[in-house]
């Protein structure tokens, strides 16, 4: 029972931090592959601050904009390159910082640094913190989706997709591409940022090799599954991994695999993602038409 | 007291592991136009193959090499077969393919962690060392430095001079027209993925000799590979000579410089990312230029 309550707290943060890339990706068509970075500076940033007694609201606000800045700066010079050097540059970024963490002793570098959960109960049994982090997650799946949906069903996400589909007729009808990439750059690592920090403080303990290049991929194949340009569908994706995972760890304790079920997991996670993109490159969920707000004068008609 | 001949003879001992692995992965990048992240593990598999053979098997480390070619190779002939070849076909895009490929590295890094394990391996050779003045030449590092030189002059020699070579060339430069004037470019295609991955095989085994073995190796020396190709011009076999040296140095007097400034040595790898990075937004066409020739 507890491991299907932990289950949907993951599927909570990670299905924030697929949106993000969705963001990105699914509809302005940008490859970030360094999307750990982002994840990883609002994790550090979270844990730091609320280890010097910072409230909680302030540490995750801070966490998303520390997250904001370092995602504009990046985006400032990589949003001019073409895809595989972005996607390049974007990996090597995430490199980057989990060695400046790990050999400045940020957050006691290799040693790690624990984190106090954010909802304080004294006392209570396991469970019930696990249940006020459902919540807490929740909240924020909330937020991020419904301004996600704002967004995307907005002129300006009508702008996002125009770019993805082709820039230099996006860029014909005046619009300033550069400008949109670094906006939608900067709001997907903030996302990125708040789903680092509710994962720091569920976890409770975070070391520079949490963050692997494996858990961009991760990432990666959450939003492939589910749909790129779908928000649902990033959730579903994020949805599906986890209780993939969940599901086959708790497969080895009934059938006796000759196989290690992490292993296990991963090579069928690659075989699965080439079946996607062979078969099902929209995903799971098709990208949904652009939902204009009813226009009063049409209802009168 | 630095000994600068001992650091010289370091960065081409690096240079020539980088060399080894970037022409290959230089020639796929160039001719299917699209970076193979599954590189990392065609280099981790060489080099369990080697150990395979070497210290499990106890047989001569020259069929080492040669068996961490063909595996290697194979594997690479394959994936281009069986996944990325119909992938582009079907107009899949760029970051598709991208993410094909690290699919591809998931499954094969995977493969390697159950077979062999993830606790690091080494082979048990005990390899001659010999002081040559002031400078320490361990076989091992020998080894790589041959082995770039042959590779390099037989690739020159390949590209220049052989059919198959200028096949490549000529695919990589304008695929449609090559395939115009009657080249078959689906096997110049298989030939190159095979030879590419099969480099990376031995380039893996040398990494594996002389450090450890673990699934994460060909992961650990991706980015400065990256960092070779990408210096040296996407595509360029002899931009990757050049960057494949200056990355070596780069990295050994980045150890040097970061020992005096008291950093830490971990930061050797950021040399070259913060390289790649530099030249991708700078200048992203490498050195290129250099060699107009070609």
């Amino acid at each position: 029972m507890i491991y299907l309550l932990d289950m949907l707290v993951f599927i909570g943060i990670y299905g924030i931090a697929a949106m993000s890339l969705n963001l990105e990706y699914g509809f302005t068509g940008l490859g970030n592959f360094g999307k750990v970075a982002f994840f990883m500076i609002g994790a550090y940033t979270y844990a730091i601050l609320s280890q010097a007694g910072v409230n909680f609201i302030l540490c995750i606000g801070a966490a998303a904009v520390t997250s904001a800045v370092f995602g504009y700066l990046v985006s400032l010079p990589a949003l001019r390159l073409r895809e595989d050097y972005l996607a390049i540059v974007t990996l090597t970024f995430g490199e980057i910082i989990r060695t400046i963490i790990k050999s400045q002793g940020i957050g006691n570098g290799v040693r790690g640094i624990s984190i106090a959960q954010a909802i304080p109960l004294h006392n209570a049994p396991y469970e019930v913190g696990v249940i006020a982090n459902i919540g807490l997650v929740l909240v924020f799946l909330g937020l991020c989706l419904a301004f996600s949906q704002l967004l995307s069903n907005s002129p300006y996400g009508r702008i996002l997709r125009a770019i993805r589909e082709d820039q230099t007729a996006a860029q014909s009808y005046g619009k300033n591409i550069g400008l949109y990439k670094a906006q939608i750059f900067t709001v997907g690592s903030a996302i990125a940022g708040i789903a680092g920090a509710i994962y720091a403080q569920y976890v409770g303990y975070i070391e520079p090799d949490t963050f692997l290049p494996t858990l961009t991929f991760t990432i990666w194949i959450m939003v492939m599954l589910g749909g790129p340009g779908n928000n649902w569908g990033a959730v579903l994706g994020a949805a599906v991994v986890q209780i993939f995972q969940r599901g086959t760890n708790i497969l080895k304790d009934y059938i006796h695999l000759p196989v290690d079920p992490n292993n296990m997991q991963y090579i069928l996670f690659g075989i699965l993602i080439l079946l996607v993109l062979f078969y099902r490159p929209a995903g799971l969920l098709k990208e949904s038409p652009v939902k204009p707000p009813k226009l009063k004068e049409q209802a009168h008609v | 007291m630095t000994n600068w001949a001992q650091v010289l003879f370091n960065s081409a001992v690096t240079g020539s592991l980088y060399l080894l692995s970037a022409i290959a992965l230089t020639l796929t990048y160039g001719l299917s136009r699209f970076p193979n992240f599954a590189h990392a593990e065609f280099m981790a598999l060489g080099a369990y193959i080697g150990y395979l053979i070497s210290a499990q098997l106890h047989l001569p480390f020259a069929l080492c090499i040669i068996c961490a070619f063909l595996v290697s190779g194979l594997l690479g002939l394959i994936s281009y077969k069986a996944i990325f070849g119909p992938l582009s076909r079907r107009g899949s895009s760029l970051i598709h393919l991208m993410i094909a490929s690290m699919a591809l590295g998931f499954i094969v890094r995977y493969i390697i962690a159950q077979i062999w394990g993830w606790a690091s391996l080494s082979f048990n050779i005990i390899w001659p060392a010999y002081d040559l003045g002031p400078v320490r030449i361990s076989a091992v590092w020998l080894l790589p430095i041959m082995a770039a030189l042959v590779a390099g002059i037989s690739m020159h020699f390949v590209l220049t001079r052989s059919n198959i070579g200028k096949a490549i060339r000529a695919t990589a430069s304008n695929p449609q027209l090559a395939m115009a004037s009657g080249i078959n470019t689906g096997r110049v295609l298989l030939t190159t993925w095979f030879l590419s991955a099969g480099l990376a095989g031995i380039a893996g085994l040398f990494r594996g000799a002389s450090t450890r073995l673990s699934p994460l190796m060909g992961w650990d020396v991706l980015l400065p590979v990256f960092a070779v190709t990408v210096l040296g011009g996407i595509g360029s076999f002899y931009g990757a000579i050049v960057a494949a040296f200056i990355i070596g140095l780069a990295e050994n007097i980045g150890v040097v410089i970061l020992t005096q400034l008291g950093l830490s040595t971990d930061y050797r790898m950021v040399v070259s990312f913060v390289i790649l990075i530099v030249v991708l937004l700078i200048k992203p066409e490498g050195l290129t230029r250099l060699f107009k020739g070609n």
